[in-house]
């Protein structure tokens, strides 16, 4: 290895790792058989690891002003300490590899699912303490991707078919948008997530099953609850791209007698399709 | 004014411009920009297919855009990331950037990113290994490299050259620009103890194509390169030496924490031209007894627009 390899793995060994700084140093000074204060060049103000802890306390700051901006009402809900110790452990479980801040926080629902102790039950807890952060961060990592991701914009949109039915007839084909995510949750979150954004008063929810969609049209994101065969028909469409198929689905999943779905979906489709759900294809 | 002065590789002096910041995207939509000209955080729109691209179409199409990157990590040990440049090369396709510009750093090593601009030894070992980097990346790009000199807290033992050493030595070797950071300058010229001017006379002033200007701040034993306050005196002062030096090159204000209205941030921005006439304004570094300012500032990249 290059010297300049190897002072490089020394100082990024030191900023990525947790602990205390004079701790760090001496473990990497000992791994790469470096000495910092030869490596370093100590000024009146500083010492060599006085210097380099201005980038350690900066990657953690960075970082964490990451997570923050990703998951402003996970945020809100755990409150400054708790989001920062959470944060903090899982940016040591998966430091950043990407150039990309976007997968930064990509694994952080599943890291805070991991962290729940595996005999909760036996404590009786309140479902909230553990469950709820988890879900708040699977909807707000969905938010981030949804904004992102490609969407219906720039697509040649078939104004035509809004108000119609040319979908029961086979005439137009229909595809879930390309963005289009949906999360079953145990709470109901939307208006939590809404208040954080706007600022105002987020009230925490009781237990409540709930069927999220994110979409975006028109590249403003939605977060909305849905029907719950409304959510088993737009999982299933967007599964399988078949419409028939997908009624048929929704309706034993629902216990639901099929004509009264097809009614319900005549008219519920347009609106579907106005918010940007799914789309319809100017040709079939 | 020479000609020889004014080379700048080809490339026009813009004139006054700010970066595209996601606060001000509706504003942007509706009014005219006021400005000459746009920089982009350039990963910011990489994997971006949402809002910021639209709004970054839009820019395009009434203004000049330069793409400056945070993570190409041109000094770093791993082998380039290829994935990361043609993705850049794509992102160039659509804005036809007047230039791409990262900086000389690195960011990280063994798949590792710390997405802070971590500074190289300055040695002849390095000075290869940067050299023979920014080539491919030429290559790659089909088009000269723009170089920023950023701030740094530390300096290496083994640093046989001064930064303006290097980067003359990096430019007569790859024939690469400069990005010159008048802030940076000052910023690490306090925390390492050289005089900012000499170091700004002694850059090779034809290939310094854009200044970036901004407000550090000041954590008592070091400056910190925060990007959160209005450009201090002692910032404008080298930006007019930096500027007689150059003969006059596209100049950019970064704003990337504490952001302010967009009326604000073009008001600062309009100080150069009083400031180019030597009327500078008074304003003293910002100070702040808190070590929890944040160097480059990067989570003004992660807000989302909602309905």
């Amino acid at each position: 290895m290059s010297e300049l390899a190897n002072i490089q793995r020394w100082l990024t060994s030191i900023i990525i790792k947790p602990g205390k700084l004079g701790e760090k140093i001496r473990l990497a000074d000992q791994f790469y058989q470096l000495n910092n204060e030869k490596v370093i060049r100590p000024s009146l103000r500083s010492s060599a690891g006085e210097k380099i802890g201005i980038y350690a306390r900066g990657y953690v700051l960075r970082l964490m002003d990451c997570m923050t901006a990703e998951y402003p009402a996970l945020h809100h809900l755990l409150g400054e300490e708790l989001f920062g110790t959470f944060a903090k452990a899982y940016l040591v479980k998966k430091p950043a590899a990407s150039p990309d801040l976007y997968d930064l926080g990509k694994n952080f629902p599943d890291f805070l699912k991991a962290a729940q102790p595996e005999n909760r039950e036996i404590h009786n807890t309140d479902p909230s303490m553990f469950d709820l952060p988890v879900e708040l961060a699977k909807l707000e990592r969905a938010i981030s991707e949804v904004s992102r991701s490609k969407g219906l914009e720039g697509m040649e949109e078939n104004k035509s078919i809004e108000n119609q039915m040319l979908y029961l007839f086979g005439t137009v084909s229909f595809h879930a948008s390309p963005c289009l995510q949906l999360l079953q949750l145990q709470f109901p979150l939307v208006d939590f997530v809404q208040a954080v954004q706007q600022g105002s008063e987020a009230q925490v929810p009781d237990e409540k099953e709930s069927f999220i969609v994110v979409s975006r049209k028109n590249y403003i994101v939605h977060v909305h609850e849905l029907e719950q065969w409304q959510w088993h028909f737009l999982t299933q469409f967007k599964a399988t791209g078949n419409y028939l198929e997908s009624a048929e689905f929704t309706a034993q999943q629902c216990d639901l007698e099929k004509s009264s779905l097809m009614a319900d979906m005549m008219l519920w489709i347009p609106v579907a399709i106005s918010i940007g759900y799914i789309y319809a294809d100017s040709e079939i | 004014m020479t000609s020889d002065k004014t080379n700048r590789l080809g490339l026009s002096n813009l004139g006054l411009g700010v970066g595209l910041r996601t606060k001000h995207y509706a504003h942007l939509m509706k009014n005219e920009p006021v400005v000459d000209w746009f920089e982009i955080i350039s990963e910011n729109y990489m994997n971006n297919f949402g809002y910021a691209r639209h709004v970054l179409e839009h820019i395009v199409s009434i203004r000049p855009v330069v793409m400056h990157g945070v993570s190409m990590s041109i000094g770093s040990t791993d082998p380039l990331n290829l994935e990361y440049l043609k993705q850049l090369k794509e992102l160039a396709d659509l804005v036809k950037p007047v230039w791409i510009s990262d900086h000389l750093c690195w960011t990280g090593v063994a798949h590792l990113n710390t997405h802070d601009l971590l500074p190289l030894p300055l040695t002849l070992e390095s000075l290869k290994h940067v050299t023979e980097r920014v080539n491919r990346v030429q290559d790659i790009l089909k088009r000269p490299l723009i170089l920023e000199n950023p701030s740094t807290y530390m300096e290496f033992q083994d640093s046989t050259l001064h930064e303006w050493e290097f980067l003359t030595e990096l430019v007569n070797k790859t024939g690469c620009g400069l990005l010159l950071d008048v802030n940076n300058v000052f910023v690490s010229g306090f925390n390492h103890n050289f005089d900012p001017e000499h170091y700004i006379r002694n850059i090779p002033h034809k290939a310094v194509v854009q200044m970036h200007i901004a407000g550090p701040t000041d954590c008592d034993t070091y400056l910190l390169d925060t990007h959160d306050q209005p450009v201090p005196t002692q910032v404008w002062k080298l930006y007019r030496l930096a500027q007689q030096l150059t003969g006059g090159v596209s100049t950019l204000l970064e704003w990337d924490a504490n952001i302010p209205e967009y009326e604000e941030l073009v008001a600062e921005v309009n100080k150069a031209k009083q400031v180019l006439l030597g009327d500078f304004p008074d304003v003293p570094v910002y100070r702040s007894p808190l070590a929890d300012g944040v160097s480059n500032p990067v989570d003004h990249q992660m807000q989302t627009v909602h309905e």
